[in-house]
């Protein structure tokens, strides 16, 4: 099945692998006789959604499975050595020295108080015994400039790095002993998508020079597609398929790697969108437009998220409407000055003619009732003292929707249906009952029940699993395509945002950069920042050149650049009028 | 002090010429709302030494502007607040005319010495027995004995107190009933004098150390669970570091933390035990200042004693504040930007 | 492997497991719940079978042992006074019937009304923000650096005999700070939280907010806290009673600790005098702190997988 691999000798090779947890309710399986073998030099990527057992693997490697989860059956051999005969000192040592493990959270993953050097040191001296200085200061220096950061990063403490910065230390931590075997466990998980490439392409070039085998979980087909050897496709602790990466993208065997594969949206390509009938925006008793901002500014102190800016959003036909940029672009902000939860510095935001800051108590139920949102975290939206219905019920009410409790019940129901849910399994349910998708489902028919003139979605799939996002965004574009509501759809991810929006604007530290319908900005970007960020992107493409370990990809530079270059309009949509700002300098 | 944020400084200095300056004036109004005339009881007390006391008006009149109380209430309380800036808050009415401050000058070091013994040693043997009892490695009595310990941790010293008391100096005199020190040695650094302060010390630093270390213990549990679940401890722990230097560089540095502002939060109710403490062992400490003026109605004293003792309350809490800087980086970098 | 060849250590941790499926069911909840319910049982059903007019000085011989002991006279127990008399010539039984509910009752309303005017406090400066957030962050700050046992001996002894009531309320200006840090910080926190601006979205009232939606996930930590405070607030008034202050006339179990310490009951042996108040006074300190623990643990699970 593998054609060129077995020159070398294996740093892993894990045969029939179980492990289990037992539990109250009996004992979980959580991987099941796992065979695989990483080869020196070789990046293996073990994909799966959560729950699916990569993780568990990699901790089982590394001898740290939290309790009460143990190995029930077969053998971890990390180049000829039984992991699992270890005693706990001999596997000490073989940690970092042999087997370096890269963690998720690099936001918390170095100690708070302890800054870089001490911390990339006691590392070593835990294996090599004390060193003097001078050979410690050397080795860290060494291992800081192999991962691209500046010398005086190692005087700094956790909190003055930026995540990127972060991640790197991890890192040149894991890479200081030149270990056999690197696990990196979704290593750019919490990172955006410019420092996603440069941390990956850091941890490819390191990893090709020490040469020694790398294991890469993670649940986004592009990134390993971009960045991995082989791909082991993992599925409730069952490994479904293994092979290479050219191999599984090609020709996937199994389906549920072909639903991987296919989960991933692309620029470009086919819509994951199924457009029905096109629905007229409800019937609007205004002529004002629907939404207008004044020259909206906002600034935090001295730093200003949003410079001004100025659109109007008729709304007399349904549009989706993209806003997309990283974080710190000022895209959330702009959806809770929408929203009237954050008051704007300057200008005035108009919603049918009447301003958000100036209503009283009808016009602001009546706002409330025409502007809803769906968030990015579906764990935080629901009171974990309620059950789940409260958070439909209650707006139903309190908007003067219900006209019995049998109706509110119906209209519940009926929403739940419309996002493919079952409302007799989740209604009467407690939030932590239910899944993130669940939840962000419920979110979205919560919205439809009360069938507002204007959504604002902020980043509503971030947070869930991969298999779920194309199904969850295919629901919101139902609110616009089926029940003509207009959406405000915030996002860092421009594969999605060029398949659902009407037009889209590209938000780069408060300004709009680019802006314009979704075939032009994003299928052919010209500014550089735009630019920037579908480069970025690791798509399922093999022949794409994204992380192919060179060291000039310097993306301060490129921001840098991009924030020297005029904004470009690339044309209008009826209904949507974005003012352009006028060219600085 | 360059690496204390500037902001963060005048903060915490507000916050201390704040709680004293609120702290003197409720001690100083609160008399004044009384319908207790401190005149009269001066009064009563001559009244009671001479068996009677002729032309009454005209010594009350004289004992009011002795006090200065037959002045204008604003001219009243800038004196006492001036007077309390420099520990000057007038006569001993018992102790006639000993200064106030001389018989706190002479109670305070008893009363430090007491305490900065028994809270280090406290805060000390707590967060390290709170830290083991979580710690996987630490032996199992660790995680059997110390819990069940921890039940009579509630209790306030001065109960603790009167058992041990009660046990060790009472039934089997191994330890003196009362006192500071031997009435027959000579205060002095003589060898004598220092061990009966120590033999005398014992029972009140104990009775302080054995209730309040499970207040300590349990807060750290609370908090090395919370650090237990952190990456950066997993991280070390996939680095292969050795436990113990985990434990201490990685876990308890990290959990002390909130221990830290806890202990300035706690400093007033810990002090004010442990002057209950020294008046049941009738230490020669602030305590039993306090209790003796209470016994004899000395209002200047009790006012003193009061004040000093928030005094240093609120300093301690102001020392543990300029201190915190220098153990949490964070704090440093936040005020900064 | 199924349920059926677990072994021991396994199942038993099952079955703990499952008893967190209902949290309040905590064995130190209910532990500590049953330590302050049997004090109070004693002061209710104490007032039905025993004649309180012992608690009066004289009513009975002086300093006679629990039954089953002799003092240092020579005199037994007698059936009459069962746990004794003190040095005042009361009878300890009655005594006790009447402290420790006094003692208990000052606590809780001490921190009632601490609790009251920190909720109060505490959603105010959350939610008004501002001018009204500084004044009340800065006020318990500074409020909670003055130990309240100092200034209450400055107003007990400048008004001399309090009630019991007036005590408590005493007591009651000095709790409020912690409960107020607790709920400030918590509102601000849940100001943020997505299902209060949820429920903003649905067009809920500022009230509805605060005790619809914010409050019922306070309860677990405004129970913590009001533990807290009625521990505080007891440990103060002890501390009053045993320095000679606070109600002259009613019996508390400070008060007879404090006369105690004065007649030189430690010397003379009269072990009963004070070591009945304080046995009780630590079984309802230990009944608090079991109390707070069992809260502890229902409102972080993190906690209950190790005790």
């Amino acid at each position: 099945m593998l054609d060129d691999v077995t020159k070398d000798k294996p740093v892993l090779t894990l045969e029939d692998l179980s492990i289990e947890f037992p539990t109250p309710a009996g004992v979980v399986q959580a991987v099941k006789a796992l065979s695989l073998d990483i080869h020196k030099g070789r990046r293996v990527g073990f994909i799966g959604e959560s729950g699916s057992g990569k993780t568990t693997t990699a901790l089982a490697v590394m001898q740290m499975l939290a309790e009460p989860g143990r190995v029930s059956g077969g053998t971890i051999d990390l180049g000829g050595t039984n992991i699992l005969e270890l005693s706990e000192e001999e596997m000490r040592r073989a940690r970092l020295s042999r087997v370096a493990y890269i963690p998720q959270g690099a936001m918390n993953s170095l100690n708070p108080v302890m800054r870089v050097e001490p911390q990339m040191w006691d590392g070593i001296i835990a294996h090599e015994g004390h060193l003097d200085r001078a050979e410690l200061k050397r080795r860290s220096d060494a291992a800081l400039a192999s991962v691209g950061l500046p010398l005086h990063t190692a005087d700094l403490y956790p909190h003055e790095l930026s995540g990127g910065m972060k991640q790197r230390v991890c890192i040149a931590m894991g890479i200081i002993l030149n270990p056999e075997l690197i696990i990196a466990d979704e290593p750019t998980s919490a990172l955006d998508v410019v420092t996603q490439r440069q941390v990956m392409q850091t941890l490819k070039a390191i990893q090709t020079q020490i040469g020694s085998g790398l294991m890469l979980i993670g649940h986004d087909m592009g990134l390993m597609a971009q960045t991995v050897d082989e791909l082991a496709v993992l599925k409730d602790g069952e490994l479904v398929e293994h092979g290479t990466v050219r191999q599984i993208l090609q020709a996937p065997a199994h389906p549920y790697t072909k639903d991987l594969i296919s989960s991933v949206p692309l620029v470009g390509g086919e819509s994951f969108l199924s457009p029905d009938a096109r629905a007229d925006a409800p019937k609007r008793t205004s002529s004002e437009p629907l939404l207008r901002f004044e020259d909206v500014r906002k600034d935090y102190g001295s730093v200003t998220a949003l410079h001004p800016m100025s659109f109007t959003l008729q709304g007399d036909t349904p549009q989706i409407i993209s806003i997309v940029g990283q974080s710190g672009s000022g895209k959330s902000t702009m959806g809770s000055i929408m929203l009237g939860f954050n008051p704007p510095s300057r200008g005035r935001v108009l919603f049918e003619g009447q301003d958000v800051a100036g209503m009283n108590a009808a016009q602001s139920l009546d706002f409330r009732k025409n502007v809803q949102a769906v968030f990015q975290d579906p764990y935080a939206c629901f009171n974990p003292f309620y059950r789940v219905n409260h958070a439909l019920k209650f707006p139903y009410k309190q908007f003067g929707l219900a006209t019995s409790e049998a109706a509110t019940q119906r209209a519940m129901e009926e929403a739940c249906a419309a996002v493919g849910l079952d409302p007799e399994l989740v209604l009467p349910r407690y939030p932590h009952q239910l899944s993130g998708g669940q939840r962000q489902r419920l979110i979205v028919a919560r919205a439809l029940m009360l069938s507002p003139k204007l959504l604002i979605a902020d980043e509503p799939v971030s947070m869930v699993d991969a298999s779920l996002r194309a199904s969850i965004l295919s629901n919101i574009y139902d609110l616009k395509d089926k029940y003509g509501i207009s959406i405000l759809y915030i996002t860092h991810d421009l594969a999605t945002a060029y398949h659902v929006s009407d037009y889209v604007m590209v938000l780069f530290k408060g300004h709009v950069v680019e802006a314009g319908p979704p075939k032009e900005v994003i299928g052919a970007p010209q500014h550089p920042y735009t630019r920037l960020l579908i480069d970025s992107i690791p798509w399922p493409e093999l022949d794409r050149s994204w992380g192919d370990g060179r060291t000039d990809w310097d993306p301060a530079n490129l921001e840098a650049e991009a924030a020297r270059a005029e904004a470009i309009y690339r044309g209008t949509v009826p209904g949507f009028d974005l003012i352009e700002e006028a060219p600085h300098g | 002090m360059s690496r204390i944020p500037r902001d963060y400084l005048i903060n915490r200095l507000v916050t201390l010429v704040l709680t004293v300056l609120i702290a003197a004036t409720i001690i100083w109004i609160i008399p004044r709302l009384s319908p207790v005339d401190p005149a009269e009881i001066a009064l009563g007390r001559m009244a009671a030494g001479a068996g009677s006391v002729a032309n009454s008006e005209e010594i009350l009149a004289q004992l009011r502007a002795n006090m200065g109380i037959d002045q204008p209430l604003i001219v009243q309380y800038l004196k006492y607040i001036s007077g309390a800036l420099v520990f000057d808050f007038g006569l001993s009415t018992a102790a006639f005319p000993t200064p106030v401050s001389t018989l706190i000058l002479n109670a305070l070091p008893w009363t430090m010495g007491l305490m900065i013994l028994s809270l280090l040693i406290t805060f000390f043997i707590g967060n390290l027995l709170g830290a083991l009892m979580v710690w996987e490695r630490s032996p199992k009595l660790v995680k059997v004995a110390i819990p069940a310990a921890m039940v009579f941790t509630s209790i306030p010293p001065i109960l603790s107190g009167l058992l041990l008391m009660w046990i060790f100096a009472a039934k089997l005199q191994w330890f003196p009933l009362t006192g500071a020190y031997s009435i027959f040695v000579e205060p002095g650094w003589t060898w004598d004098f220092v061990t009966s302060v120590l033999h005398h010390g014992f029972l009140p630093a104990l009775s302080i150390v054995v209730v309040t270390f499970g207040f300590w213990a349990l807060g750290m549990r609370g908090l090395m669970i919370t650090v237990q679940g952190e990456d950066y401890v997993k991280l070390a722990e996939a680095k292969g570091l050795r436990p113990r230097y985990i434990l201490y560089r990685y876990m308890i540095r990290n959990a002390i933390l909130p221990q830290i502002t806890a202990f300035a939060l706690k400093i007033g109710l810990l002090i004010a035990g442990q002057v209950l403490v020294e008046r049941i062992f009738a230490y020669n400490g602030m305590g039993k200042l306090l209790y003796d003026a209470i016994l004899n109605q000395d209002f200047p004293v009790i006012q003193g004693v009061s004040y000093v003792i928030i005094l240093i309350t609120a300093l301690s809490v102001f020392l543990v504040d300029l201190l915190y800087p220098f153990i949490d980086p964070r704090i440093r970098h936040e005020a900064n930007t | 492997m199924s349920t059926a060849n677990m072994s021991r250590a396994e199942r038993r941790q099952a079955r703990r497991i499952r008893r967190f499926d209902n949290p309040w069911l905590n064995p130190k909840l209910i532990w500590g719940a049953s330590l302050l319910f049997s004090i109070m049982i004693i002061g209710i059903v104490g007032r039905f079978l025993w004649d309180l007019d012992l608690v009066f000085t004289g009513s009975s011989p002086l300093k006679l042992p629990p039954l089953g002991f002799e003092n240092l006279r020579g005199q037994p127990g007698v059936i009459a006074h069962p746990i004794g008399t003190d040095g005042g010539g009361r009878d300890m039984l009655a005594m006790v019937i009447i402290g420790a509910p006094n003692t208990l009752f000052v606590g809780l309303l001490a921190s009632l009304i601490g609790m009251s005017i920190g909720i109060f406090l505490g959603f105010s400066a959350g939610f008004l923000g501002g001018r009204i957030d500084d004044t009340i962050r800065v006020g318990a700050d500074v409020m909670i650096t003055i130990p309240p046992l100092l200034i209450l001996v400055v107003f007990q002894s400048a008004f001399g005999d309090v009630t019991l009531t007036m005590m408590a309320l005493l007591i009651a200006g000095f709790v409020w700070q912690s409960p107020t840090r607790l709920i400030r910080a918590q509102v601000l926190s849940m100001k943020q939280s997505g299902y209060v601006q949820m429920a903003q979205l649905s067009g809920a009232s500022t009230t509805h907010i605060m005790f619809r939606e914010m409050m019922p996930n306070l309860v677990p930590y405004l129970f913590g806290s009001f533990i807290a405070s009625v521990t505080t607030s007891i440990v103060t008034a002890v501390g009053l009673e045993v320095l000679g202050l606070g109600p002259q006339r009613i019996p508390t179990l400070g008060r007879t600790i404090y006369e105690a310490i004065n007649a030189g009951a430690l010397i003379q042996n009269l072990w009963w005098w004070w070591g009945i108040p304080t046995l009780l006074l630590g079984v309802i300190f230990i009944g608090l702190l079991l109390i707070n623990l069992g809260l502890d643990e229902v409102s972080n699970p993190r906690l209950r997988r190790l005790s």
